[in-house]
């Protein structure tokens, strides 16, 4: 069926998308989202990111395909150029719904959004408060949490995988951080509280870079680590993490990737990479375009997307995440239960 | 009139600096766990050491051919731009290669290489061509490098890849060399190295013995101090300053090339790219040496280290902010400029030189 459908996009590819999306639709099984527009600032960075701004694209993809609808894409540079991003697509009153991506766009945002009330907005990772906003925000600590549980049981076992292995006589583990901010410390409180949870006596080393592109510092600061005795480091800092991975295979240690599934994402370090902290900011950008399809967007609201839908998780490595031993995927798994059902509380700053 | 403080001559200031170093590693040594104990503990960490060393490549290395462009009376404020593009297409030329094969006996890594010094060469070239030839204003030409870097790297990477990260094409490994690595000390840090940190301690020897003991070193300081002197005794400052500029494109682009294909082996084109100021960390590096090739060496060294250090720092749980160690460069080279004073920009930098003038 889906390859069916593919052919026939294919064949229909000179009518255009817009025509292939009508069909389907005139089929009446889903999509009457043929009207919709969507407006995407993404994050600085930009498309291409291989994380953040990738999977919220993804989102937005998927939304075409399902819904049919169409969408316009700014990749603002720098954190001054929010402001005239999301006026343009707010301003010609084409656009159903505009996603801003990304904590930095709140500032931009609070103007805009007084500015145009008839627009309505979504942003992620952080609140604003206007009739027209409704924002996303993900459980970072929750989910860095299960990911400090696993780091914490593993560092005291004998364990090998790909190209790495632990050292069972250091009790130690690392987080790398991109630019120090509320999000970033959110991350690495709630890995140091998992890992302590689980672990009590390993040392929880951290470092940050001050930059989200700097491999060569990323990488140094994670070998600093490994040298100490770190067996897993789990980073928060976008590109720099790359440098984490570098460093992890050249000691033959283990990292933990961050917002996408970095063992495939970054597949050349996927022998190193035990799991990553996913966040699933492609389901929120996809809903929040679902609510608008149905004519059902509330704005005015935070929506917390945590563990128990998924929104964030703890997801094991493509390569060598199936040779985590079971007794500790049972431990992470109940943790997350835990976790679900509130009976551990996660500091969301240091 | 102000009355300026004397400034203090060399001899007390080496003593001061000694004096206050050997009071740091006494009180390390007595009291373990002070902070001189911590701050020597982690001076002493072979760790601290090799990180160091990788760090300085970039920053020695630019600095060293910001020095010869300097001397001779062009400043090359767009060496970060050298860094940038040079970085960017060892990276790109060994990923169109093929890493991990070679072509006539040579690995693909080190074509690689060859092309990323040849291009910040030839950006060198035009950045000349525009300052000497065409008088431009040498600042403004040197952002103007910087800034077309900043965007034409992660333009091609964008048409390339897709992303304006490149893909990962790997990175040189450790050269060791046997017997001689087991010496303690020297062994691990100059025969157990990557090729690169080779490059940088050759090439600020080669520097050093170019400007101080050859006659066209001697010619790059009379361009930069009295080109009229110069062309008088018969030399051509167009030609001399051409090659000093050919000169510091050819070191940025050897620590360019050296630091993507030695310890990046990917190239982040957002933001300010994978070098993130590194050139402008070589340009305070090179004044603080004040012009000294073996100087600005040195100067790296200390600016890298103290970023290894600061890594082991905040492993031991202190936390030292980032940003403030990243202005510490900067601000040394305030201090060094106004309260030591040795560093004096040649007389006629910034200056076109027209000989035809009068």
């Amino acid at each position: 069926m889906v390859s069916n459908r593919r052919q026939f996009l294919c064949g229909a590819g000179a009518a255009g998308l817009v025509a292939a999306a009508g069909c389907v639709g005139g089929f009446g099984d889903e999509g009457d989202g043929e009207n919709v527009e969507v407006g995407m600032v993404y994050a600085t960075g930009g498309l291409g990111d291989d994380s953040f701004n990738d999977m919220a694209q993804q989102g937005a993809v998927q939304a075409e395909e399902e819904y049919g609808i169409s969408f316009d894409e700014a990749e603002p540079e720098s954190v001054g150029e929010f402001d005239d991003a999301q006026r343009s697509f707010a301003e010609s009153g084409n656009y159903d719904l505009v996603n801003c991506i990304g904590f930095a766009q709140e500032e931009a945002l609070e103007g805009n959004a007084e500015e145009y009330p008839d627009q309505d907005f979504i942003i992620v990772d952080t609140v604003v408060e206007a009739d027209n906003v409704r924002s996303y925000l993900f459980d970072e600590p929750a989910g860095s949490f299960l990911v400090g549980t696993l780091a914490g049981l593993l560092t005291d076992e004998e364990f090998a995988a790909g190209d790495g292995e632990t050292n069972p006589d250091e009790s130690a583990v690392g987080f790398v951080g991109g630019e120090e901010s509320p999000l970033i410390e959110s991350f690495h409180a709630g890995f140091e509280a998992g890992v302590e949870h689980t672990n009590p006596d390993a040392e929880v080393f951290s470092s940050y870079v001050g930059d989200f592109n700097d491999t060569a510092t990323g990488q140094e600061a994670a070998r600093t680590m490994y040298e100490s005795g770190a067996d897993i480091v789990f980073h928060a800092a976008g590109r720099t993490g790359i440098g984490v991975f570098q460093a992890a295979e050249d000691e033959g240690r283990f990292a933990i990737g961050v917002d996408d599934d970095q063992s495939v994402s970054q597949e050349d370090y996927a022998d190193v990479i035990l799991a990553s902290m996913v966040k699933r900011v492609d389901e929120a950008v996809f809903d929040a375009i679902g609510t608008v399809v149905d004519d059902a967007f509330e704005g005015g609201e935070v929506e917390e997307i945590g563990l128990e839908d998924n929104g964030v998780e703890a997801v094991y490595g493509e390569s060598i995440g199936d040779e985590v031993p079971e007794e500790i995927r049972d431990e992470v798994d109940e943790t997350r239960e835990e976790l679900i059902d509130g009976e551990i509380d996660v500091p969301d700053e240091l | 009139m102000i009355e300026l403080p004397s400034r203090p001559d060399r001899r007390t200031l080496l003593v001061g600096l000694g004096a206050i170093t050997a009071v740091w590693v006494v009180l390390g040594l007595v009291f373990p766990d002070s902070w001189a104990g911590v701050l020597l503990s982690i001076a002493a960490n072979p760790s601290t050491h090799t990180t160091m060393l990788r760090l300085a490549v970039p920053i020695a290395l630019a600095a060293i051919g910001g020095i010869f462009a300097e001397k001779s009376g062009v400043i090359n404020i767009g060496i970060e731009g050298l860094l940038i593009v040079s970085a960017f297409s060892a990276i790109i030329v060994t990923f169109w290669l093929g890493s991990g094969e070679s072509t006539l006996a040579l690995s693909h890594h080190w074509w690689g290489f060859a092309v990323g010094v040849l291009v910040s060469t030839l950006f060198a070239l035009l950045f000349a061509v525009v300052c000497i030839d065409f008088k431009a204003d040498q600042i403004i030409a040197g952002l103007a490098v910087w800034l077309i870097a900043l965007g034409l790297a992660p333009f091609v990477s964008r048409i390339v890849f897709d992303s304006p990260n490149t893909a990962g094409v790997g990175y040189f490994q450790n050269v060791t060399i046997p017997v001689l690595s087991e010496i303690p000390l020297l062994g691990y840090l100059l025969f157990d190295t990557p090729p690169q940190v080779y490059i940088m301690l050759a090439a600020a020897v080669a520097g050093w013995y170019l400007l101080n003991r050859t006659a066209f070193g001697r010619w790059v300081v009379a361009s930069g101090e009295n080109p009229k002197a110069l062309d008088t005794a018969g030399v051509d400052v167009r030609r001399v300053r051409y090659t000093a500029v050919l000169l510091s494109g050819i070191f940025a682009g050897l620590g360019g090339a050296g630091f993507a294909l030695g310890q990046l082996g990917t190239f982040a084109g957002g933001g300010e790219t994978a070098i993130g100021g590194r050139g402008f960390i070589a340009i305070a590096t090179y004044l603080f040496a004040n012009y000294h090739p073996i100087g600005a060496l040195l100067g790296s060294f200390l600016f890298a280290g103290l970023e290894a250090m600061q890594f082991q720092l905040q492993n031991l749980g202190y936390a030292v902010p980032t940003e403030l160690i990243r202005t510490i460069p900067y601000a040394t080279v305030i201090v060094v400029l106004v309260f030591v004073g040795k560093t004096r920009l040649p007389e006629a930098a910034g200056e076109a030189y027209d000989g035809d003038e009068d």
